[in-house]
This record gives structure tokens, sequence and C-alpha cells, in this order.
């Protein structure tokens, strides 16, 4: 059971002390999952997060403790533990009331119907043995099909001392499949679906769809050549590409980063980061999408943010604590990944919108180089922004034509050299498939990412061929 | 806090009396301690129990699962009552269940995983310690001038395992950890370097003044660096980047993916996939090691296993379920619902790093890689690079920006050269280690 309005006041005033703000986060978050592998449903499983988390800030520190037992004893001694932060200062905050009842967040998410395991896990079933039909069926060549559908459904509550009490519902139902095909090689093949809304997604978008697609890679993929190697033109295909935006750009411009000066982007404000073809949006206000929130985990609503506009850098993303050393606000942007962690300042869905060009003349422009149609994951590092993405599925364009696809290809750079190098960028844009996690100091959250079709005029390629 | 044992056993038998035709019940109770420090100020300090019950229910070899946080008396009955429902809905399955041996026996004290310095320690000593390697890291080089923050964190866990075959067991363990990431400025650009280390005690941690100056070295050693032009050269992977492309290799001799064919080293027992300086061991009883311990995650008895001997490779990593479907006995490396290495290593050569580089007239030796691979069932290697470019047997100039390309069956067969500096700082550790060619490519 939920703490009640009572309670977290005075685990809220046992917890400040003499720090500046001190909340409580509430989680209980049940996750329903069903796995198939060799034609039948493997493995079912059940996970539970459940507890609280409670956060003192003082000046730059800040001090947490969480627990699982929500008696109040227990409560009010981790409350004691956080407050350690601030043992050593003297001033004196007030918490202010907290409302007997929580302020419901207005959901940003799709239609939800209640649901029960048991009333549902046929259903889950069927999907994935749906799938796996389809995936065999698309192509003999698929010697492997691993299928997961996920359900949850996060109840989180925040109280804060300066009064916030909030609480928000938040699904996730996510489907995803793994082919294996055997041809000249053996390829793989990957894709999933689904958001914050309810099973019903799958209707629309059916699990036959999400199987031929991730058939229809592993099979492109087990005819794939060597990736050539070396400094060339590059294409970023529409949807997945927006991982480059996320990687390159996006973490680059988190509040902590920003806020200690560890970011190249530190300090530039106003300044040209990026070619004047290059906007960017985060957004926490996106219906259905994974990474989007009625409310942040600090009790901010999700909302739309202007990163980059027309190449000009125009704001950071802030959770509250950052905001606040840098004088600024929280723009949505606290996020945990359960009770037993600190929220950080992390994306939602990042995306950049349409451009002029059609994709015809992008990829009809390049006389040799990569097309790059979506990407197995990125990473960078934030200093010097250097960053590596895997491509999940490619291909050389030779005189302005897709040709063969390659096989283990990387992308490296530097994100603003590369964000500066953005010629032509598409009237395609669209959201990526919804099965993307961001993985930052150890935390994972869901996140949306989408693009137009882009075209760098110079990236390294990491291939094993040397032309 | 309940009894770790009694609350499993219990468990147990909730899950049998509900249906199911055998359960195993794991209970960890896990302290944890961290904080960080940046500039001169504590920023973060963190302290907290987590309590985790997993469970484990099969009912005609079909399997469900449960972790969960919840030990409410009601929320843990209906929890379990939904789980034994749930295997239900999954298919017949003549391999799965509990196995059919334990360890027994086991002298969890000659192990090593347990040092009383980690509880014992204060919180003010570690808060120092944490202070200290920040300052240190700082004062190494007048160029540090920023840092993500130096980490000074331990957890203390006490698991327990029992099943319906009338299994239990119950051991501690312990851990600590320095970690440091300083940031150097060459007058243009922000280089972030990271170090850490960890140990199961604080007195066998590597001195915090070592750590600082480790993580200073990686921040200032890359100042200047520029790409290397594209060539296929030899390559030499320093300790840290060889002990991640050893747990890329962990992937493809992990049983649950060579079962569904997702390993390039499927079907390859008692074949020729590495050269001769590629003995690769996965030892569970190493005393001290960071992924030792009496038991695996099914209570199966841990064990030192030759997964590839002078480069034949001689078995592949099981736990009980993927042993019976692949003919093979558990190698004792249940781990997390799934297969995990315990402590894997790449057996130690006898060249320092020193004489690896000299032995190298034209390559490149790899200090840190990013990115990651999805790519178990061919191969395929391909990572964002930082490192030096290697002229006349010696470092010639700092470079970054670029990839280092192969295959790992390739890589396997190329080793020839292995160093001497493997440390068991963490579950997964190689020497360094020379590939006689791979691609770099840059400009």
């Amino acid at each position: 059971m939920q703490p009640d309005s009572a309670t977290l006041q005075r685990v809220l005033t046992r917890a400040l002390g003499a720090g500046d703000f001190a909340d409580a986060f509430y989680e209980r978050r049940i996750a329903r999952s069903f796995r198939l592998q060799d034609g039948r449903v493997h493995e079912a499983g059940i996970v539970v997060s459940s507890g609280v988390g409670i956060r003192v800030i003082s000046g730059e520190r800040a001090g947490y403790a969480h627990c699982d037992d929500l008696s109040e004893a227990a409560l009010l001694a981790t409350a004691k533990v956080a407050s350690l932060i601030a043992k050593d200062r003297t001033a004196r905050c007030d918490v202010a009331a907290l409302p007997s009842r929580a302020e419901r967040a207005a959901s940003r998410y799709g239609p939800l119907e209640p649901e029960t395991l048991r009333a549902e896990s046929a259903t889950y079933v069927d999907f994935l043995a749906r799938a796996d039909v389809a995936a065999r069926a698309h192509d003999p060549r698929v010697r492997s099909v691993l299928a997961f559908f996920s359900s949850e459904m996060q109840e989180v509550a925040i109280a804060t001392s300066e009064g916030r009490y909030v609480t928000d519902r938040r699904p996730l139902v996510t489907f995803g499949v793994q082919c294996v095909a055997a041809g000249r090689e053996r390829g793989t093949g990957f894709y999933g679906d689904g958001g914050r809304t309810s099973v019903d997604y799958f209707v629309t978008h059916a699990p036959e769809e999400i199987a031929r697609e991730a058939a229809r890679i592993a099979c492109v993929n087990c005819d794939a050549v060597e990736t050539p190697a070396g400094e060339m033109e590059v294409v970023v295909g529409a949807g997945s590409g927006g991982v480059l935006l996320h990687e390159a750009v996006g973490h680059g411009l988190e509040g902590d980063f920003n806020r200690q000066g560890q970011s190249l982007y530190s300090g530039r404000i106003g300044e040209r980061v990026a070619s004047d073809l290059v906007t960017i949006y985060d957004d926490g206000d996106l219906p259905g999408e994974r990474g989007s929130l009625a409310v942040d985990d600090e009790g901010t609503p999700g909302a739309h943010k202007v990163l980059v506009e027309n190449g000009i850098l125009r704001g950071y993303m802030h959770d509250r604590h950052n905001a606040l050393l840098m004088g600024s606000a929280s723009t949505g942007s606290g996020r945990r990944q359960s009770f037993r962690v600190m929220p950080q300042p992390r994306m939602c869905n990042t995306y950049m919108p349409s451009g002029e060009a059609t994709y015809d003349e992008i990829v009809g422009s390049v006389k040799r180089g990569i097309f790059a149609t979506s990407f197995a994951g990125g990473q960078v590092e934030i200093s010097k922004g250097d960053f590596v993405f895997m491509l999940a599925e490619g291909y050389l364009i030779e005189d302005g034509k897709l040709t063969a696809p390659v096989r283990g290809a990387s992308l490296v750079g530097n994100g603003p050299e590369v964000m500066n190098r953005v010629t032509m960028v598409g009237n395609d844009g669209r959201l990526a498939g919804r099965y993307y996690t961001c993985g930052k100091g150890g935390q994972y959250v869901p996140v949306g990412v989408g693009m137009p079709t882009v075209k760098l005029s110079s990236v390294t390629v990491g291939g094993s061929g040397v032309a | 806090m309940p009894d770790g044992l009694e609350l499993a056993g219990h468990v147990v038998r909730l899950a049998t009396a509900g249906g199911a035709d055998a359960a195993e019940v794991t209970y960890t109770e896990a302290d944890r301690f961290s904080t960080e420090a940046r500039d001169r100020e504590i920023a973060k300090l963190e302290r907290s129990t987590a309590r985790t019950l997993t469970l484990r229910a099969f009912a005609r070899g079909a399997k469900a699962t449960l972790a969960t946080s919840d030990f409410s008396p009601g929320g843990l009955a209906a929890l379990v009552a939904e789980t034994v429902d749930a295997a239900r809905f999954v298919g017949d399955d003549p391999h799965g269940g509990l196995p059919d041996a334990f360890a027994a026996g086991v002298d969890a004290a000659a192990l090593r995983i347990f040092a009383d310095d980690v509880r014992a320690r204060a919180d003010e000593a570690k808060i120092e310690d944490a202070l200290a390697l920040e300052r240190l890291a700082r004062e190494c080089d007048p160029r540090i001038v920023n840092s993500g923050g130096s980490r000074v964190a331990d957890t203390t866990v006490s698991l327990a395992l029992a099943n319906s075959r009338g299994f239990a067991g119950e051991y501690r363990q312990s851990q600590a950890s320095l970690g440091s990431n300083p940031i150097a400025h060459d007058g243009a650009k922000l280089r972030t370097a990271s170090y850490g280390t960890a140990a199961r005690a604080y007195a066998s941690l590597e001195p915090v003044p070592s750590v600082a100056a480790v993580a200073a070295r990686r921040a200032v050693e890359m100042i200047g660096a520029r790409k290397p032009a594209t060539a296929r050269c030899p390559v030499i992977f320093e300790r840290d980047v060889a002990a991640q492309v050893l747990g890329d290799i962990f992937a493809a001799i992990n049983a649950a993916n060579v079962a569904v064919g997702n390993s390039f080293l499927a079907e390859r027992i008692g074949a020729r996939v590495g050269s001769d300086l590629a003995t690769i061991v996965d030892d569970g009883r190493l005393p001290g090691g960071l992924g030792t311990s009496p038991f695996d995650a099914e209570g199966v008895a841990t064990q030192r296993t030759v997964v590839m001997e002078r480069g034949t490779l001689r078995t592949f990593l099981y736990d009980t379920y993927y042993a019976r479907r692949l003919g093979a006995r558990s190698t004792g490396n249940a781990s997390g619902g799934g297969i995990g290495p315990s402590n894997l290593y790449l057996s130690a050569g006898t060249r320092t790093l020193e004489e690896m580089v000299a032995a190298t007239p034209r390559g490149v030796l790899v200090l840190e890689t990013i990115g990651f691979s999805t790519e178990s069932v061919t191969g395929t290697y391909s990572r964002g690079a930082r490192g030096f470019a290697i002229e006349g047997g010696a470092l010639a100039y700092p470079i970054d920006e670029f990839t280092i390309a192969g295959n790992l069956a390739e890589m396997l067969a190329a080793i020839d050269l292995v160093g001497s500096d493997l440390v068991f700082d963490q579950p997964i550790v190689a020497p360094s280690f020379r590939v006689a060619e791979m691609t770099v490519s840059g400009t």
C-alpha cells in the first residue's frame, strides 16, 4: 500500500533536516512477460519493483536511501539515512503542507484497460505464436526465432518538501522479435514495437508485421558483404537514424554534464553547434511513445523542448537539482530506473523534424558511401563528443543507388563535427519503432528516437574491408 | 529482517502447495554504500539495503519466474500464486526442472569472498578515500581541470537458496570498489578518462594514490590525439580492453546462445579455433575472485572449467537446462536466470606490455573502446577506439576517432603475443594481448 499523505509529510520532515529540499518517490511496478524460442513459449516471468526512495538535497550535495518496507517506522529510518548529507549544516527549512490527496497527472498515454494476467496471458501467448509462424513463413532461410512480449504498469507517487504531491500510472508494452537466418552466411535481425499504451496497440500493429520485419533484416544480413573502411559520405535512414541525435547531441545536452562543465556543449547556449539544417527536439509529451511521461520522476510534467534550432543551441534538459543550481527550471527530464536510484536528467523522445529534400535526391547525390538504414545502438563520450554507432542494417551506395548490404559496420565520429556535416535533410521524418532503451550511469529507461533521412558529407566508417 | 533460508523455504512450500511440481527460491539482502566526491566536496552519499526474492516454479518442465521486492505477506503469497499459474501458458519441456545434484560440503571461508573490513570500515574513512582520490587525480597534472567525480562504493550480500529437492545453502560475499573520472583540457578539447578497480576487501584494493595516478595518466596521455590512417596492422589490446574482448567471446561460449544457433562457435567443440596462446578458463572457485561463489544460482557446485586449451575449444559454459538440451553436464554457471561467467580469464603469457610494443614495428595499441557488439552469430567485431600509434617498436603518438574491425574467430586465431599483466580485479579479466592483423579505420 502506498503511504498516505500524513505519513509522507512526517517522512519528509524527518528527511529535510537542514537540507534545501527533500522528496520521496513511491513506486510499484509490475512487469509480466512471456518469451518464445524453438517455436514454443519457453518462459513466463513477473518482475515486481515496490518501495520508496528518499532524497535530500543540500547545495550541490545529494543524499539518498531507499527501502522496500512501507511501514512508517522503516520510512522514517530511511529518511534519517538520507538526511545525513546535510548533517553538518545548521540552516532550517520548513516542509510545506502536502495536500491530503495527491493530484493525478493528466495522462499522455494511449487508452488503458484494467488488466489481469489471467485474462490476458492467452492473448500474449497467441501474439508470440503468430510471430513465430509469420517469421518462418517469410523466408525459408529463417532458422531461429526468439520473441518476447512484456506488459508493465508502473504506479508512482512523488511528494516533495515544497508541497507537491502527484501520482502517475504509466503503462508500457513491448513486443520484440529476433531472427537468425542462414544463407551464404548467418545474419541476425531484430525489430520491436509497443509503447506507453495498452495491449490493443497490437491490433493495428500486428505481431506478424513485427516478425516479418525482423526476418527481413536477418535475411538481408546473411547476404551482407564486408563493410569498406575509411571516411566517406553516409546517408542515415529515417526513423531509427534518430539514435544519431540521441548519442551525438542529446547526451551532451543533459543538465548534469553541463552544470559540471563536463560536456563540450557547456556554456554554449545561443552558439552554432550544427549545420543550419539541424533542428532537434526532445519531447515527453507525445501520446503513447516509450519516452513519454505525464510527469517525470520528480513530478514535473513532460514537455516539448527545443534543443537545437537551425543549428543554434537553444537549451539543455534538466532535472530539478541541476536546474536549480544553474538558475533554470526543470524541463521534466528527471528520470530514474527505479526507487532504488536517484533521478538523473535524461532524454524522453528525441527527434529531428522533416526538411525539404526527397529520399531520392539524397541517395541520388552520393557517388560512393554507406546507407545506414537502422542502428543496433550507440555510445558517446560526453566531454570530447566522440561517438560510435553500430549498424543493424546498412547498404553500400554506388552511383546514387543502394547496392549490396554490408555487415558489421560501425560509424565513428565527433558529435558537433558530424552535425556540422549535415548537408541534406529529408521530408520523410518519422519516429522509429518503439523499442529503444537508454543507459546512463547504470540506469536504463525507455526512450523514443526519430529522424528524417539525412545526409552526412563525411563520417569514418569502421568495417574490415580496406579499399 | 527475516531469516533468509526460512523465508526461502516458506516460499518454496507456497509454490508447491499452489501446484508447482518443483520450485527454487533465492533471497538476497544487499547492504550498499556509495559516495562520490567532486572537486573538494562530497556530491553524493547513498546507503540502503536492497532485498530481492526470486522464484523459479516448474510445472511439467514449464518454467515461470518471479523477482520481487514486495515482502508483505499478502503481496508475496498473491505473486507466488500468479507465478505458478503463469506456467500454464508455457510449453511442456522435457529439459526443464531443478538440477539432479547440488553443491555439498563447500568450505565457503576458504573461498575468501567475504571480508569483515567492508562493513567495519567507517563511513568517514570511505568518504575520506573518495575525497583523496578526487584530489590526487586532479593534482597529478595541471592539465586536469575538471572531473566526472571519484567514487568509493561497497556492498555486502547475504544469499540464501532453497528448493523443493531439499537443497538449502547460504553464503555471504562482499565487494569494495574505487573509481575516478578526471577530465583533461588540452587548450581546445576536453578529454574524460576513467579508471576503476574492485576487490572483495578494502584491504586488498589497489591503493587510492595508484588509482588516481592511472586515471590521471589516461586523461592526459590522449592530449593531441589525431585520427590514424586506415590500414591493416597488428593491434595490441591493453588489459582492460582485452577483458572486454573476452566478454564478447563469452557470448559465443554461452550454451544458451549455442543452443539457438546464436554463436559462431556452435558445433566447434574439439576444433582448433584459437592460436596456441589462447587458453580460456572459467574458475568459480578462485579464492577471493569477484566471480567466485560456493554454488551457482541453481545450487550446483561451481568449478574450474577449461573452455579453450591452447586454441582448442573444449566446452561451452552451461546451466542445468542447456546442459540437458545439448547433452552435457552443468558447469555451475547458472546466473541471474541465464548463464553467466564466474571468473572468466585468458591465461597469462610472459611478456610485459612494453615488450609487446617493442616487438611491434608498426601497429596500434588500444587503451579504450566504445560501442558494443550484437553479432555473436558471426563473430563480426567493430568498435570505436582510442590509443597509441606504434612506430618502430615504440609509442609514437596518441590516436582517437578510429575503429578497429575484424572477426572474433579470426582474432582468436591471430593472438600472437600475450602479456603477463593478468589481474583479477573484475569477474572477466585478460592480460594484454596482440592480434597479428586487424583493420584500423581512420582517415
